[in-house]
């Protein structure tokens, strides 16, 4: 129902159209709006349909810059997803929320008893108020963690629950969440993004805001650790860039203060956990984890793991690490359990359970099997184990050959399966396709613990499917986010995520160790990055020179270009390319040209180079300031859409040159003027600096290095100032001559100037000496030892020699030897470099014995 | 019966190993038929961290860590192991019908009433019935032994209605012995059962697998053992020391008996040339000797067991 001819106000509620027999958050069970939906539905149509289309494109645009993503698996093309979020809130009353809360500190708390018990006394199963074959039978009951737990006043910090609300109004709790419970960080940055696009109508409404979830979570994490209680290092355990909600790993990382770690940064030595950091090892009081338990530890637990820190659980026994939510903690995710909860909240809370779930039947015990298989039709069938494929099956849905299938299935093994009731969601208003929509919507609600109480946060994660009438809701299966508004009777005071210290107490900046991992990955950043820019600054100039070839139809521009295109090939190292001497390739290089921009398959192409840059960039999200990571998204996505994207031709990709340049300049930029002179930064420029000299060098080689006609020489000398971003400086300086000796003063042996190769290798000395693992050691390192020959042999050489012209000759001998051997010392020093910072990437075995041999 | 068992492992590496981290379960644990006098590891190099506890199944698992960089790694476990022989072969003669036993297995837990009502009678039904609630853990699926048709299908012909769980499991392990070769070049750790029950080969380890599998598919509680078995030389031959090795067989869950061992390889029942080192599931929870290793290289392995009987 669209009013065509008044598109401006084709929003407002008389528009929506609701499903009979379905519950609506906007209506309840009324005809009319609820009063608050009614107010926030008023303003929308006041704005009008066109407005809220920008505001909700804006908010794309924010959570698109600030890296919002998603990752999908077997999506290897677009390995992240841009973050949706649809621009209508789920509106909840302060009363209703209320109820809410307190259903779901209840069950947090039932959940939490049940955990300390069964990997504790294992009453439960004693007293037979839990069957043996539900825990012992499901996969995320971890024998080695029987006894594990420590002494905390609640073992489940963190717990989400998916809500939904029944057709008779009521909230219903679909499943639980106990083990690395994800989508608290996506909530924060959808307020975030929400408070901007919709300011004043956030502002008019009274809204609960998040933070006090987050310094609960703060404290939480704080009162856990075993060890430091007043300042406990805190690690977030991640599976890697390749995870699907790896931006909220890094998200969470930088907005909590705490280190971003994968398994191989991490270390266990003298019982304990160790952060691997420049520095050496760090000692780790307290792990958030977002790897699965299973994968935390390949010598106890999953021995093929490659994600966890093998002795994790051995340090967890004795009391050295506390990790949230302990390992084994995802037995509580089994579905099963939703059957037991009332009856467990009697024995444990003397209270009936506040939040039901989704009528669940257990098919281990006999009645409720025989049940399930006679209403196959009307249940929702899922396995009890996730690895047994998280497929609910509607069993209406199936073949009668299907049905048998698994009729025969639940008998072999009936403990391995629950029966559930369907439940049709509410649906609440979505903003799609300019109109005001009805979908269904799935809430996911975050608490932490707090002492032995328990936070929840006001609001959470709100979920709707794309589609109307489908009741999957997944951020896999490409559903929209939404806010979460829980009102307030009054305004809410701000809080400040900030511990207050003492008064006149002066707190220790804490440096933030560097790990291995994230050091060779900045490290890789700027050689990346530095190496798209020698390609990108050489391949403009090669697109000048070409367009001067074909304009005046000059030979020596003609063989200046050939210079050029050898060295295109030699400096990307894509042979053969036009190294290999085809006249009709020089004569006609453009495709050679688009190829070596556009191919992504083809190492050394600017494709590849900007790729590889994201990817170090994005395995390290934590470390970018919001600006910074802008400038990183702007560059591969600008030369995703128009490059890699388009059919472009030559000229078009001159001015796509000149657009990287700027985008790479304004990363650099940020980085200089944002980053402290630490570990961190000096990774990254030594990255960089390292990248420009053998790039330089590169270039130096195969022009200056050899020797040419008078003519061809001065184009050449003139090309590769340009190239180098040189030409003004060097006109300034000596004004209109041009002469071998002077440039190469200029580009080899200039030490204040930036692109100069003597420069790169004086600030890679200052750098490396400056790095931690060098103090305090009178003896000169391996690295400095090599840098300092680089740069010593350089200052020494006199360039008026080097181009002594020898007859006979291709090259000057000198000047390419002394090249060739800056070359091997920096590769040198880079390897050196990565074996001193990088060592995480040393790989460990598994080793067991074989076979057990006997006796016949 | 006393035993002195010496095992030794020896790894070779290729490449400086900076760490490694290993968990070992290769001191004999207690029960009513074994007593463990003493029993020490001798580790080079030396562990800067040894810990010993006691896992889920009451098995001895020690955890050491090497953290200096070695090249070769020998964990040596000496051990002195009583065997009291059974006083007679009743339990062999258990009546209990397969179908019954399971049926007992099936049975949920009794009631619990009121402590008024708890009386000695009581607390010995909890007993017998935490024995059962115990066993039930070995009738479903483990890491590596899942149950599968075909199981049921080759253990049909043992399963008999209404015959003797004792028989049965006579039965089986009887055919067990006449139908697979004993072959150590076919299987690995990671062989599954489908395949050993294809080709009819296997070693210890597979066969009490193969035997468990059969067992659970039918609803009886099996478990896995893992220890030694003495061997004696030939006759007019010398004991060769070292000779020996690892040995696995299982055991089966018979109300009002308890568990009761058997060896498919040999086709017998230990008696007092068995010696028990750790129980589970399967194989995957007594592991005898695990660890992670960082660096390396290539590494190679032997290993040495000597049973030694002493008294």
């Amino acid at each position: 129902m669209r009013n065509d001819n008044n598109p401006a106000n084709d929003i407002g509620t008389q528009y929506y159209a609701t499903q009979l027999g379905i519950y609506d958050e906007m209506y309840a069970t009324e005809n009319k709006a609820l009063p608050y939906w009614e107010r926030f539905m008023g303003a929308l149509e006041a704005m009008g349909s066109e407005k809220l289309e920008l505001r909700r494109r804006e908010a794309q645009r924010l959570l698109r810059e600030n890296g919002v993503t998603y990752n999908v698996y077997g999506d290897s093309q677009n390995l992240t997803r841009p973050w949706r979020l649809d621009p209508v809130p789920l509106l909840i009353s302060s009363e209703e929320w209320s109820v809410i809360e307190t259903g779901l500190k209840q069950r947090a708390a039932l959940l939490d008893l049940i955990l300390k018990d069964i990997y504790g006394k294992q009453n439960l199963l004693k007293k037979g108020l839990l069957p043996a074959e539900l825990v012992l039978g499901h996969e995320g009951f971890l024998h080695p963690c029987v006894g594990a737990l420590q002494n905390q006043l609640r073992h489940l910090t963190i717990y989400s629950a998916n809500l939904a609300r029944g057709p008779n109004g009521r909230m219903w709790v679909l499943d639980d969440r106990t083990q690395a419970p994800s989508g608290s960080g996506y909530a924060l940055e959808n307020r975030t993004v929400m408070t901007r696009v919709l300011p004043d109508i956030f502002r008019e409404t009274q809204v609960h805001r998040l933070s006090v979830f987050f310094k609960a979570l703060r404290k939480g994490l704080a009162d856990i650790a075993p060890h430091n209680k007043e300042d406990p290092r805190i690690v977030i355990l991640t599976p890697g860039p390749l995870n699907e909600t790896y931006f909220e790993h890094a998200y969470l990382a930088s907005y909590l203060g705490y280190t971003l770690v994968q398994g191989g940064d991490l270390t266990v030595r003298d019982g304990r956990v160790w952060l691997k950091s420049l520095t050496g090892l760090q000692a780790v009081d307290v792990i958030l984890r977002r790897v699965d338990d299973s994968f935390c530890d390949p010598l106890e637990l999953r021995s093929s793991s490659q994600l966890g820190v093998a002795g994790l659980l051995e340090v967890v026994r004795r009391g050295n690490v506390a990790i949230a939510n302990p390992l084994g903690s995802s037995i509580l995710e089994n579905p099963g359990l939703l059957a037991f909860l009332p009856r467990l909240s009697r024995h444990f809370l003397n209270e009936e359970l506040k939040l039901s779930s989704v009528a669940t039947w257990w098919c281990g015990q006999r009645r409720e099997r025989d049940f399930v298989l006679q209403n196959l039709d009307n249940l929702v069938i899922k396995p009890i184990n996730r690895s047994m494929g998280n497929h609910a099956v509607f069993g209406g849905e199936l073949s009668s050959k299907e049905k048998e299938q698994l009729r025969s299935q639940i008998l072999a093994k009936p403990h391995l399966f629950i029966g559930q009731e369907r439940v049709s969601f509410s649906t609440l208003p979505a903003f799609i396709d300019h109109s005001i929509e009805p979908r269904n919507a799935v809430i996911r609600s975050f608490v932490v613990a707090s002492g032995d109480d328990y936070v929840v946060m006001p609001g959470g994660l709100t979920r709707i499917a794309r589609q109307k009438d489908n009741f999957i809701v997944s951020s896999q299966a490409g559903g929209i986010s939404k806010d979460t508004w829980v009102l307030a009777s009054e305004p809410d005071k701000p809080i400040s995520l900030w511990t207050q210290p003492k008064r006149n107490q002066l707190i220790d900046a804490a440096t933030e160790p560097l790990t291995s991992r994230a050091a060779d990955n900045l490290f890789w950043v700027g050689r990346h990055l530095e190496r798209t820019e020698a390609v990108t600054r050489l391949l403009r100039t090669i697109l000048l020179k070409l367009r001067e070839s074909l304009e005046f139809k000059d030979s020596i521009d003609t063989e200046c270009l050939n210079v050029l295109l050898r060295t295109l090939t030699q400096v990307t190292g894509t042979y053969p390319g036009f190294v290999k001497g085809d006249a009709q390739l020089l004569k006609t290089p453009e495709a050679e040209l688009l190829s070596l921009a556009k191919d992504g398959h083809r190492k050394g192409s600017l494709t590849a180079n900007i790729q590889a840059f994201f990817q170090a960039a994005f395995s390290i999200r934590d470390f970018w300031s919001q600006d910074t990571w802008r400038s990183v998204d702007n560059i591969q996505r600008r030369w995703q859409q128009r490059v890699i994207n388009n059919e472009l031709n030559i000229e078009q990709l001159q001015n796509n040159l000149d657009d990287l340049i700027t985008g790479i300049v304004a990363f650099t930029g940020l980085t200089n003027e944002s980053m402290t002179r630490e570990a961190a930064w000096l990774m990254l420029d030594s990255g960089r600096r390292l990248e420009r000299a053998l790039a330089l060098i590169a270039l130096l080689r195969s022009t200056l290095a050899l020797q040419h006609e008078d003519a061809l020489q001065n184009q050449v000398l003139e090309a590769v100032l340009v190239s180098t971003d040189s030409l003004t400086i060097y006109q300034r300086r000596y004004r209109s001559f041009i002469q071998l000796p002077m440039v190469l003063e200029l580009l080899l042996l200039d030490e204040t100037h930036p692109r100069s190769v003597a420069y790169q290798l004086h600030q890679l000395c200052i750098h490396v000496e400056a790095l931690p693992r060098c103090k305090g050691n009178s003896h000169l390192s391996k690295e400095e030892r090599l840098i300092l020959k680089a740069y010593t042999d350089l200052r020494l050489c006199n360039v008026l020699e080097l181009t002594q012209a020898t007859e006979n000759k291709a090259i000057y001998i000198d000047f390419d030897k002394l090249l060739a051997n800056t070359t091997a010392l920096l590769w040198q020093f880079a390897e050196v470099i990565a074996d001193a910072y990088f060592s995480h990437s040393q790989t460990s075995e598994l080793m067991i014995l074989n076979t057990p041999e006997d006796e016949l | 019966m006393k035993y002195r068992i010496t095992h030794s492992t020896f790894y070779h590496y290729s490449q400086s190993v900076g760490l490694c981290q290993n968990e070992v379960k290769l001191q004999p644990r207690n029960f009513w038929r074994q007593h463990c006098h003493n029993s020490r590891f001798d580790i080079k190099p030396t562990p800067m961290d040894f810990r010993e506890r006691t896992d889920f199944f009451g098995n001895r698992v020690t955890y050491f860590a090497i953290q200096q960089p070695h090249t070769q790694l020998i964990v040596t476990a000496i051990s002195e192991v009583t065997i009291f022989p059974r006083e007679n072969n009743l339990d062999l003669f258990n009546q209990l019908t397969w179908e019954q036993v399971r049926s007992l297995l099936q049975g949920t837990p009794l009631q619990i009433q009121s402590q008024s009502e708890q009386s000695q009678n009581q607390v010995q039904i909890q007993d017998n019935n935490l024995e059962i609630l115990d066993a039930r853990q070995y009738v479903i699926d483990s890491p590596m032994v899942t149950i599968i048709p075909e199981l049921a299908d080759y253990a049909r012909s043992s399963f008999l209605p209404n015959r003797a769980l004792v028989d049965v499991v006579h039965d089986l392990m009887g055919r067990i012995h006449k139908d697979f070769t004993y072959d150590p070049t076919f299987t690995t750790i990671a062989t599954p059962l489908s395949e050993v029950l294809s080709f009819r080969r296997g070693v210890c380890q597979d066969f009490a697998h193969l035997a468990i599998g059969c067992l659970r598919a039918y609803g009886i509680a099996a478990r896995y053992i893992s220890g030694y078995v003495e061997t004696l030389p030939e006759p007019g031959k010398q004991r060769l020391t070292g000779a020996d090795a690892s040995h696995a067989w299982f055991s089966v869950y018979i109300p009002g008996t308890g568990w009761l061992d058997f060896d498919p390889t040999n086709n017998t029942v230990p008696l007092d040339q068995h010696i028990t080192l750790a129980w589970g599931r399967d194989y995957a929870d007594v592991t005898p000797l695990k660890g992670i290793a960082f660096g390396g290289g290539q590494h190679t392995l032997s290993v040495s067991v000597d049973v030694l009987r002493l008294e």
